[in-house]
């Protein structure tokens, strides 16, 4: 176990805030990598996820291994449901859900969460919305406060690092256009780490979405000025303890620990400030399925890992000796195989929920009096939230912003290929074997014809998150081998190229 | 955990103040010496410990740290049980988190204790030229707010050991005098380490 400081932190995390000086990162540029930042030096690696210096506990060891073949079968499933995405969901969803408890596959996983959120179709069906509020000024007010916020949601991510970089100006953008959007809710701090999770897996726009779908569909009121929907879940976990962890509830009874003293960043960031990073994905891939409930899982089993037997109880005399366990979690209970586990195998549904919820708010309607905030009923996961909301067809179709047109010479190799494009809408074979498929962009000394367009079933860029990203503009080739120019720019400073 | 130490009291002290103002700085400063332009946003609560002798007193300095956006005041009844102490921060470039300094006195009296000890504190004095708060200003409506006042900037450290310092005094002054009942404050006098006693007696009561 990691050596802890006086303060509970591990001494990785305060390592990282020492380390980091401060003046020189002012003046960032914000043309060029995010990444290029003057006065990091060599030993500021960045792991996978993009993050800096060992942040967010990212290790090589307590991360899930997942092979390669398996990734690939796993994206191939995927694309096969993204493609007929109503079917599965309204009549497959079972195999949706267990999916989704597997992991979705990094390249997949901006896709899969647009989709299962229903952000997906919000966008289709508001065209040029986010485009309207993107280009209004908005309320003074907010953006002081959101534009204080932007260097301070995730500082050690490369893609927010920069000051005035493409992340923190997208976060500003996502963030603005929800206080114009909803101007009665405005801008609440914990929407930023969010839509910053977000904006690391999908562009702006459809963070955007998926930031409303969040507010609104799956957390409704947690971000509303009074905050009192935050403040009954933090009853309704408490209550739900009781049955889950006798001795946790009884500890946290006997010292009077407000559940609100350390629930509060677990839930409205819906534990991205809190887990490594590998976990953070994996709770929010079913989150996104499942709603509400696995949040309030993960509470359940990190509090009674924590504080579940008297052992752990025995150094825990207090109400600030409970909060410093609770704000540094073993690693053990928090990494990805054992957190998902757990989860799995708390008894907690979403009627619980609704029934402890109902409760309290009668409890609180006999002490506080009525909630000024009423929101919407909560919605416990996508199938419902597709069910309250049915998509068209439309709604559903993925348009890929990349448009190859074919090189004239047709071989029998490209007839097949041909084919596989038109099948988009069929369901891919599950048994079919991923071909290989070659360098669509030769480099201008490679002499050999131009191979034939990739089928969209084929990304080549498969471990980049964001499959409608233009490839690099440092290939000259593109425009020369007759290629159709697509409608985007390859510039790097007008296309976004996060790591 | 740090509780092997033995320490005579235990002060909670809470920091508040808008959003942005560096409260969450004046913590890491003063409890780890660290600073860092880019530290998180804070939601929900933090809060951080230090050691120190005053007067020959060992007094373990209980620091919390929340959220300053509007908002978050509905949270925050929880966070003032038990504080004797409160930071009462503002930038001294922004005039505006100056002026919600009475809006954030009234928060005090209704959900702290009412002999609870302030300090307001006029944050980022380094930034003197961008300073939008006369000192003397400040300085009068703390006097007769019957608040102690300082100006600091966690960034270069200035200050930031004697605010603290001074406002740990101030309240063992006021535990000292006797003109508390000691029930209604958790600072509780201690003979030995706490860390042995489990079961009758628990070696800090936090409210």
């Amino acid at each position: 176990m990691a050596k802890t400081t006086e303060n509970g932190r591990y001494s990785s995390d305060t390592r990282s805030i020492r380390t980091i000086s401060s003046s020189h990162i002012d003046d960032e540029s914000s043309l060029g990598s995010d990444s290029e930042i003057n006065g990091f030096t060599s030993d500021r690696q960045t792991d996978k996820y993009g993050f800096i210096g060992g942040a967010q506990q990212y290790s090589e060891k307590s991360a899930q291994y997942v092979p390669p073949e398996v990734l690939r079968q796993r994206e191939v499933k995927w694309l096969d449901m993204l493609n007929h995405w109503d079917k599965w969901m309204l009549k497959r969803f079972n195999k949706v859900r267990l999916r989704c408890q597997k992991g979705i596959p990094p390249a997949l996983r901006g896709r899969a969460w647009l989709f299962l959120s229903g952000g997906k179709v919000k966008r289709e069906q508001n065209p040029g919305k986010f485009q309207e509020l993107d280009s209004q000024p908005g309320d003074p007010t907010w953006i002081d406060v959101i534009e204080k916020d932007l260097h301070r949601q995730f500082p050690f991510h490369e893609m927010f690092v920069s000051r005035g970089g493409h992340g923190q100006q997208d976060l500003f953008r996502v963030l603005k256009a929800y206080t114009l959007y909803r101007p009665e809710e405005g801008y609440c701090q914990a929407q930023a780490p969010i839509a910053a999770v977000l904006l690391m897996h999908m562009p702006a726009e459809d963070a955007f979405w998926g930031l409303v779908q969040i507010c609104e569909k799956y957390l409704p009121g947690y971000y509303s000025p009074g905050l009192e929907a935050i403040q009954l879940d933090g009853e309704i976990l408490f209550a739900l303890l009781r049955r889950v962890s006798p001795p946790a509830f009884r500890h946290l009874e006997k010292h009077k620990i407000d559940p609100i003293l350390y629930m509060t960043e677990w839930f409205m960031c819906a534990f991205s400030r809190t887990l490594p990073w590998a976990s953070v994905l994996r709770v929010w891939d079913m989150f996104l399925c499942d709603g509400v409930k696995i949040i309030f899982r993960v509470g359940l089993g990190l509090l009674r890992c924590t504080l579940g037997t008297r052992e752990k109880l025995k150094n825990c005399q207090g109400l600030y000796e409970t909060m410093e366990l609770l704000r540094a979690i073993e690693p053990q209970y928090m990494q990805e195989d054992y957190l998902v586990r757990e989860i799995l195998l708390i008894p907690v549904t979403a009627r619980d929920i609704e029934r402890e919820h109902h409760s309290q708010l009668k409890r609180w309607r006999k002490n506080r009096g009525e909630l000024n905030f009423r929101p919407a009923p909560r919605m416990h996961g996508a199938r419902l939230i597709m069910l309250a909301e049915p998509p068209r067809r439309q709604d559903l179709q993925q348009n890929p912003t990349i448009v190859i047109e074919e090189p004239p010479p047709p071989t029998p190799q490209l007839k097949k290929s041909k084919e596989e494009r038109k099948s988009k809408k069929k369901s891919a074979k599950k048994s079919a074997p991923i071909e290989e498929i070659p360098n669509p962009y030769p480099l201008p000394t490679d002499t050999t014809p131009l191979p034939p367009p990739l089928p969209p079933a084929g990304p080549p860029d498969v471990d980049s998150p964001h499959l409608q990203e233009a490839p690099p503009a440092d290939i000259p080739a593109a425009n020369k081998s007759g290629l159709q120019q697509s409608s985007q720019s390859l510039s790097s400073i007008d296309q976004d190229t996060y790591l | 955990m740090g509780s092997d130490e033995a320490y005579n009291f235990v002060f909670k002290v809470v920091l508040i103040g808008e959003s942005g103002v560096g409260k969450s700085n004046l913590l890491s400063r003063f409890t780890k010496n660290e600073f860092s332009h880019d530290s998180r946003t804070t939601i929900g609560v933090e809060f951080s410990t230090r050691t120190v002798q005053l007067n020959g007193f060992i007094i373990k300095a209980q620091i919390w740290d929340t959220a300053g956006l509007e908002r978050y005041r509905a949270i925050t009844s929880a966070y003032y049980r038990g504080a004797v102490g409160a930071l009462l921060v503002y930038d001294i470039t922004k005039h505006l988190t100056y002026e919600s300094v009475e809006r954030w006195l009234k928060e005090l009296y209704v959900h702290a204790d009412p002999h609870i000890v302030v300090m307001l504190v006029g944050n980022k004095s380094d930034l003197d030229s961008d300073r939008s708060v006369p000192v003397e200003e400040a300085k009068d409506f703390a006097a007769k707010k019957g608040l102690l006042f300082l100006e600091t900037s966690a960034l270069q450290s200035t200050n930031v050991e004697a605010a603290f310092s001074i406002i740990l005094s101030e309240i063992h002054k006021k535990v000292s005098s006797k003109e508390v009942v000691r029930g209604s404050i958790s600072a509780v006098s201690l003979n030995s380490s706490g860390a042995e006693n489990t079961e009758k007696k628990p070696c800090c009561r936090n409210i």
